[in-house]
């Protein structure tokens, strides 16, 4: 189960290795999507792949910690009435999650495949790429 | 060369077109059935193809005319929601360019993005300042216009329709803001703009159809070829099939504002650049002779451009390599042995809805096609501009 969360960390958990305890206690497989923290908190983008029993317990211990926990269904929306299917963002995207579809010639955001990197929002010439965190 | 033997005339296309007995295809329908039936099959049969193009063309612009005040003002400022217009012109005349930005340079609202307000029929504030004559007194005005209260919103775009485009990368170590968009260090990607084989003039190479007085599609409505575009080009390297290989002919084109749409006209922020105008194009070319077929069979592995490095700050890049419009919609060229993602600046998916859009028009008798009034000068040169003294003039 692979899964994207958006961890906010009060500035007592900043200092803490926090990422490390959820690879080595919970085994859990984490991937650093974006990350802001400082001595005084942050946010990070993570998203996290194990067995289900295993991502609650890690979630629990992040809880414990008072780091805020919000799983996220949408990092970056694609506003499909902005959009001028011209493809910028396409050639942008390190993922793959915006491609070309060579039959309608519209572009497809494949919001799983999204890593949140947020380089394509201010490529797109008609701001229709929004960051939503 | 092709037998030039002539296959029908635009009398004779009208005509077709009045009765609506036309055979008109897209650009893609074209080259389909010039594929599957051969070249003297289709151009028998086919009396019309229409092109179609939409991407972002900086050298945009509305001329307006807002009426007379009471009592009237002859003004020597002017704002459009705060983004300057250019009225050096008589009284109540102004031209506002899609680029010009506001005076804090927000580049996130330009002149662009007010002439997509006004054509989705928002209200625009203008303001104005003057130096009061005696007879025209007022010295200052506030106040708001829209699409509806504008005597006249004229669509006059100097330079339009680039004939070819250049495809940016960016070979040095940082992110580079480029007009041709965001460009990732050491040729992490690459931009084109051009929708290729169905760009209008890619169709039309040597501008045997398209000319001054030529009808068009321009913004969702009717328009016209005013004159050839500013800084056009056409002694550039040419393919076979004519097509140059470099940016060549360009088009200044004008248009009824208030009949044009949002769909079709939009504007743009290029980061860390300024704003443009996304406009949209189609022509139709008629299918005169075989000759004119054949150039309208024309397919993307047949049309090249080259790529250059834009982090080069200099006038003549060096061309990099040269690539057809084939091999960057695949999604990859290779520069200096690297695989790199290329994309379009210019929207594939609107060029083929304003070829089907104009396609539809003819069809239904509803556009009529105007032979060129005057053809353009192809050998005309293509200036630089160099510190020069008066006497280097002469």
């Amino acid at each position: 189960m692979k899964t994207k969360y958006l961890l906010t960390f009060p500035n007592e958990a900043a200092e803490e290795p926090i990422t490390y305890r959820l690879v080595k206690d919970f085994d859990i497989r984490c991937n650093i999507l974006r990350a802001h923290i400082d001595e005084k908190g942050g946010k990070m983008v993570l998203e996290m792949d194990g067995p289900a029993d295993m991502l609650k317990k890690g979630i629990q211990f992040l809880k414990s910690k008072k780091v805020e926990v919000r799983s996220i269904e949408e990092g970056v929306r694609k506003d499909e009435d902005k959009c001028t299917q011209c493809g910028v963002c396409v050639s942008i995207c390190p993922v793959g999650a915006l491609i070309l579809d060579k039959k309608t010639w519209k572009i497809v955001f494949n919001e799983e495949k999204c890593v949140v990197c947020g380089l394509c929002i201010d490529a797109c010439p008609t701001t229709a790429m929004e960051l939503l965190l | 060369m092709v037998e030039e033997k002539q296959l029908r005339t635009y009398a004779e296309i009208n005509r077709k077109i009045e009765s609506k007995t036309v055979s008109v295809m897209t650009a893609e329908e074209f080259k389909a059935k010039v594929a599957g039936e051969g070249l003297a099959k289709a151009a028998k049969d086919v009396d019309v193809v229409t092109t179609g193009t939409f991407g972002a063309m900086c050298s945009s612009g509305v001329m307006l005319n807002f009426g007379h005040s009471d009592p009237p003002i002859k003004m020597q400022k002017v704002w459009l929601d705060d983004i300057p217009s250019y009225t050096g012109l008589a009284a109540v005349d102004a031209y506002l360019g899609a680029t010009e930005l506001d005076e804090t340079l927000n580049m996130f609202h330009g002149g662009a993005h007010v002439i997509e307000d006004l054509v989705r029929g928002k209200a625009v504030k203008l303001r104005a300042i003057a130096y009061g004559t005696d007879c025209y007194p007022k010295r200052e005005i506030e106040s708001w216009v829209s699409i509806k209260t504008l005597n006249q919103a004229v669509l006059f775009n100097p330079r339009n329709c680039y004939q070819n485009y250049a495809v940016a990368t960016n070979g040095c170590s940082r992110v580079i803001y480029t007009y041709m968009g965001k460009l990732l260090p050491d040729y992490g990607n690459a931009t084109y703009c051009s929708a290729g084989e169905i760009s209008p003039l890619l169709n039309d190479p040597l501008f045997r159809t398209v000319g001054i007085g030529t009808r068009i599609f321009l913004g969702g409505a009717q328009g016209y070829v005013a004159w050839e575009g500013t800084q056009f080009n056409a002694k550039v390297p040419r393919s076979p099939n004519g097509t140059p290989r470099r940016s060549a002919g360009t088009l200044a084109v004008i248009g009824d504002l208030k009949k044009m749409s949002a769909d079709y006209l939009r504007a743009l922020t290029m980061y860390k650049y300024g704003t443009s105008l996304s406009v949209g194009i189609g022509i139709p070319i008629p299918l005169l002779d075989l000759e004119m077929a054949k150039y309208c069979s024309v397919r993307d592995a047949d049309i090249y451009t080259a790529v250059f490095d834009y982090s080069e700050q200099k006038r003549a890049r060096t061309p990099l390599r040269e690539v057809n419009y084939s091999e960057l919609k695949s999604g990859e060229i290779a520069i200096k042995g690297k695989k790199v993602p290329t994309s379009s600046l210019s929207s594939m998916y609107k060029a083929r809805q304003i070829s089907n859009e104009l396609k539809k028009w003819i069809s239904k008798g509803q556009f009529l096609l105007q032979e060129p009034i005057e053809k353009f000068d192809l050998e005309r040169e293509f200036k630089p501009l160099d510190v020069r003294t008066k006497e280097g003039c002469k």
